[in-house]
């Protein structure tokens, strides 16, 4: 029994530390040394901090071109795949441009509607920068989804920046290096998303799946069987860790399973990314004419942009002033105008009480002629319609009878 | 085999080319995820470190495995330190099983690394949920586990035809 535990003594002593021909430290030093640096990690010391942060540098870099090779095979079959599926795929990109076409004006008429709307709430407008960045490591690990990309502070990314594929959210920086960043992808487990879901507008939270779609876990009230496949999700903007109204997926409710499980399948295919946009805003409170539409698309071309839109919202300025100059005539011919009205309305008055007079004049004319023509009938037709005792007939004098008679020449 | 020895340049780099394969497959996170199949994945560091730490020590410096598993860390994303620890506890098993065996039996090393292996990932999935607060997919542990369990045995074979080059 106790020569077992001596060769059990032995054996560890000699595992761990013993050190062999060519090992520079044992086995015990480095445990210790790992154990120092996950405990120096966890109270996220500052010296750990740097030395990563050295390590992520020059590591990304190597990532990147030790993957080229891989990426280029896998870049050659993807590539095959594409050509060989090229004329089906020319025919469904034709009918989908038709499509968009389409829906492209009326997206541009809801987002003006929407900046309007936004104007009128206050709230925030934000004055972004786009910046495109390059997926330099993009290793599908199963148990973090995330990639990194070629900005990092020096291109004022933060932790919390919003990164897009195209228009649609990808994911947020978690981790900032001098030259590079580290994005957490809306498909971790760690991700959590407040969004609203159309129509309805019902707020929920996305969460990752460790896959490449999201799963709702959360719903403000008990709205949850009000949800159906084709629901759109964006962003609500809330807590401010997101820019609202941002596309996330679309909803895939499965109903087979108890309980009921609703499925955010993500616009962007966080696979095929290569570049990526980050998003650099200052939030302000401004006016729609500030905000700028125009997305940066290439990153040679991103300066110039820059440049163009400073010349844009210099133009755009100067427009506003002579839209202001323009607007003070206006205003000025405009209260000339309405005092002319109120002038014309006083002079339609008058004209108006003239015509009521003349209009009695006329009637009294009209009464006067009537009157004439009946005392002229009166001095002919009286002896047959007034009553008399020879004319038993007739009317007394001044009845409305006697008036008829009169005028009917004297018929009774 | 004769021309490596003429050559000694060309001998050390074939030396050398386990740790080589090693930070290229920790740099560039070798694990076939872009075969697209569910769940799919494995632990190549943990296999070639377990295989050559038992089979050949002497060309195989544990400190730069200790770097390795830094390297790992940072391409993955974990904090700094988490993968060293399990690289160096491979190293260890290894070494002790290396200690206590008199004649190695492919079947035993291959259970042995089972549970050394299941040991780690548990260690890591504990560390990494009770420490760091990492949210993470138990389905993907256990199955990155049971794979890296199963494909050890065929990298054995291509290994061992490695070392077979090396000591002739």
């Amino acid at each position: 029994m106790a020569s077992s535990r001596d060769d059990f003594v032995i054996a560890i002593r000699s595992a761990f530390l013993k050190k062999s021909n060519k090992q520079k430290f044992s086995l015990l030093t480095l445990l210790l040394l790992s154990i120092i640096i996950i405990v120096l990690s966890s109270f996220e010391n500052k010296y750990i901090r740097q030395v990563k942060n050295i390590i992520n540098e020059i590591v990304y870099r190597s990532s990147y071109v030790i993957s080229v090779p891989e990426n280029f095979i896998l870049n050659s079959i993807n590539e095959t795949i594409k050509y060989s599926s090229f004329y089906a795929d020319y025919k469904k990109n034709i009918d989908e441009i038709e499509k968009l076409k389409s829906e492209k004006i009326s997206n541009i008429i809801i987002r003006s509607e929407n900046e309007e709307l936004k104007a009128l709430i206050e709230d925030y407008s934000l004055s972004s920068d786009k910046i495109l960045a390059k997926v330099i490591v993009d290793h599908d690990s199963p148990f973090l989804k995330s990639l990194i990309i070629n900005k990092g502070s020096k291109d004022n990314i933060k932790i919390g920046t919003n990164i897009y594929d195209k228009n649609y959210l990808a994911g947020k920086v978690i981790e900032v290096n001098y030259q590079t960043s580290r994005v957490l992808l809306l498909s971790d487990f760690n991700s959590n998303v407040p969004v609203s879901l159309a129509p309805g507008n019902f707020q929920a939270i996305v969460s990752g799946d460790g896959k490449n779609s999201g799963e709702i876990k959360y719903i403000k009230g008990n709205y949850s069987d009000e949800i159906d496949n084709g629901n759109i999700a964006y962003t609500s903007g809330t807590g401010s860790i997101y820019k609202s109204g941002v596309p996330v997926g679309r909803v895939q409710v499965l109903k087979n399973q108890i309980p009921k499980i609703i499925k955010i399948n993500f616009y962007s295919n966080f696979d095929q990314l290569k570049y990526v946009f980050a998003e650099v805003y200052n939030e302000k409170s401004d006016t729609i004419n500030d905000k700028k539409d125009d997305k940066i698309i290439n990153s040679n071309e991103f300066q110039d942009l820059k440049n163009t839109d400073k010349l844009k919202l210099e133009l755009l300025n100067e427009q506003i002033e002579i839209y202001k100059n323009t607007n003070l005539k206006f205003s000025e011919e405009n209260s000339e105008l309405e005092t002319k009205i109120n002038e014309l309305n006083k002079q339609l008055i008058l004209l108006e009480e003239k015509i009521d007079e003349q209009d009695q004049i006329i009637n009294q004319k009209e009464i006067d002629k009537n009157e004439l023509e009946f005392l002229k009938l009166n001095l002919i037709y009286s002896k047959k319609c007034k009553k008399s005792f020879s004319n038993q007939r007739g009317y007394k004098f001044g009845t409305e009878k006697y008036r008829k008679c009169v005028l009917n020449k004297g018929k009774l | 085999m004769t021309i490596f020895h003429k050559r000694k340049f060309l001998f050390r780099i074939y030396s050398w080319l386990p740790l080589i394969i090693l930070y290229v497959s920790v740099l560039n996170e070798f694990d076939f995820n872009y075969l697209d199949i569910e769940y799919f994945s494995f632990n190549f560091p943990f296999i070639i470190i377990f295989y050559f730490t038992l089979k050949d020590s002497l060309h195989f410096d544990y400190l730069l495995v200790f770097f390795a598993g830094l390297i790992n860390d940072v391409v993955i994303g974990f904090p700094l330190g988490i993968s060293s620890l399990s690289y160096v506890l491979i190293c260890s098993f290894s070494s002790y099983l290396r200690s206590i065996t008199i004649r190695p039996n492919i079947i035993k090393d291959w259970f042995y690394f089972l549970f050394v292996i299941s040991l780690i990932n548990s260690l890591n999935y504990t560390i990494l949920f009770l420490i760091f607060s990492y949210e993470l997919n138990l389905t993907f542990y256990l199955v990155n586990n049971f794979f890296t369990f199963l494909l050890y045995i065929l990298f054995t074979q291509i290994f061992n035809y490695y070392l077979k080059g090396l000591n002739e």
